[in-house]
């Protein structure tokens, strides 16, 4: 079957396929590394923000704040230009040059390339500040009565965190925390700007190769849509195994 | 020699060749961020309003739209507009449109559910008093549910108009001149300062939105 004309000549050669699928690998690498780090970082943000201690309060606010209110791509680039501009000249030789972490089995482990870690960097730390604010409103829902009929019971401050707060907690933030795992998916495609090879980076090299624009993006959306699915499956998955809902 | 960067380059950060004809810069984003939000506000309104009264094939359809959008990134719909606009149209877009159309459409399925929302936490009993007053459906919706309901909303439309601003800084990625492109173009001719001039950047969206988000405060406050 050919195509209408207007979409150009011909469907995608089998190899550029495998270039978009490459590049949805790499997207889904980077955005659960990102999600990993910027969960624990989200944890800890939201810690410091809930803690009593001024000096933790105010320097993870104003962390928070500044991250949401400047564009991620802004922050990309000045993670890239930026903090690279100011690593000494050895440091960058090196982390430009293909470094391997031999595994057990034979296999080895490669170091990322900067563009990479500045990628992973600059998104953890801006989708914590999300994240954070989604664990915030979950720890609000708990009312305070339930804190102070637990230090009735005479429960210690973690034990009330333990089992009381952090239970009823989890099942608010469930859907949030999912919509914001699903917008880093998302956002991992603005790492493109700064040369990190996956999906929307590669749909745009198949398309400047090929000049199928049609057929290079309609992939490419149709890659990341099973991403976000595949994701929002698992999770709802998850939360219909949860006993006691 | 930070100063001196500012002043030989000030201008063209904050209005691109604008004696030329050539708007850009920080008064580029702007006008692609009032145009987008401008458009994706009214494309909400409809779209939510549709989604409360409309049959449930319109629904099923609106729908399955809004959760395609909400499901892939600004930019692929950015590439969309930006390579297959002129094709379907067989005319020549600038980008600055394409880009506008591609943020209109994505905010405004974003805000068309804040507006469901909206309109679904007003309760029932005050749709069903209305009728009991002799008024139709759309009477109801625009003298009682809706002046409330759009009260109560301002402050997802504020945040999304904040996403706006933001993601407008992909206009970047298809070489529309705005306040990303244009700094990165400084970057690359100055090479020696990209800190202070990336950081600059980030001051200026940083001020844009907190001022988005105080005026929105400020606007959620006021007495109706």
């Amino acid at each position: 079957m050919t195509p209408p004309s207007w979409l150009g000549q011909g469907w995608l050669a089998p190899h550029y396929l495998g270039w978009l699928l490459q590049g949805a690998a790499m997207t889904a690498a980077l955005a659960l590394c990102v999600c990993l780090s910027a969960t624990v970082l989200g944890v800890l943000l939201t810690a410091a923000q809930d803690s009593k201690q001024r000096w933790l309060q105010w320097p993870a606010r104003l962390f928070c704040s500044l991250h949401r209110n400047t564009p991620l791509l802004v922050q990309v680039l000045l993670w890239y230009f930026g903090v690279g501009g100011l690593l000494p000249d050895q440091a960058m030789q090196w982390l430009n040059s293909p470094h391997q972490l031999p595994l057990p089995l034979g296999l080895n482990l490669s170091w990322p390339s900067f563009e990479w870690l500045a990628a992973w960097i600059a998104l953890s730390w801006y989708s914590a500040c999300f994240i954070s604010g989604e664990l915030a409103a979950g720890l609000r829902t708990v009312g305070s009565g339930q804190r102070l009929a637990g230090r009735a019971l005479g429960m210690s401050e973690w034990q009330i965190f333990r089992f009381i707060v952090l239970p009823q907690a989890l099942r608010h933030i469930r859907q949030p925390l999912l919509g914001q795992y699903t917008a880093i998916i998302k956002n991992t495609s603005l790492t493109m700007a700064i040369g990190v090879a996956e999906l929307s980076y590669t749909s745009r090299q198949v398309e400047s190769e090929t000049l199928l624009a049609f057929q290079a993006f309609a992939v490419a959306t149709l890659l990341y849509l099973l991403l976000v699915i595949a994701t929002q499956l698992a999770g709802s998955r998850r939360s219909a195994e949860e006993p006691g809902r | 020699m930070m100063l001196s960067l500012l002043h030989d380059n000030l201008d063209y950060l904050l209005w691109g060749n604008l004696t030329r004809g050539q708007p850009g810069g920080l008064l580029l984003t702007l006008g692609i961020s009032l145009a987008a939000g401008v458009l994706a506000t009214l494309g909400g309104l409809v779209g939510g309003i549709a989604l409360c009264m409309g049959g449930p094939r319109l629904c099923r359809v609106l729908n399955t739209l809004v959760q395609i959008l909400r499901a892939i990134p600004v930019l692929m719909l950015i590439f969309w507009c930006y390579f297959l606009l002129p094709i379907l149209f067989g005319i020549d877009i600038p980008g600055v449109l394409t880009v506008i159309a591609a943020l209109a459409v994505i905010n405004a399925a974003y805000l068309s559910q804040s507006v469901k929302a909206g309109i679904d936490a007003i309760g029932d009993g005050q749709w069903r008093a209305a009728q009991a007053l002799g008024m139709t459906r759309w009477q109801a919706l625009r003298y009682i549910i809706l002046p409330p309901a759009l009260r109560a909303m301002l402050p997802s439309f504020v945040n999304q108009w904040i996403t706006l601003l933001k993601d407008s800084s992909l206009a970047y990625v298809v070489g529309v001149a705005e306040f990303t492109f244009v700094a990165t173009q400084i970057n690359n001719r100055e090479q020696v300062y990209p800190l202070q001039i990336f950081g600059l950047l980030a001051i200026g969206y940083l001020l844009l939105c907190s001022t988005l988000e105080w005026l929105g405060r400020r606007a959620g406050r006021m007495p109706a």
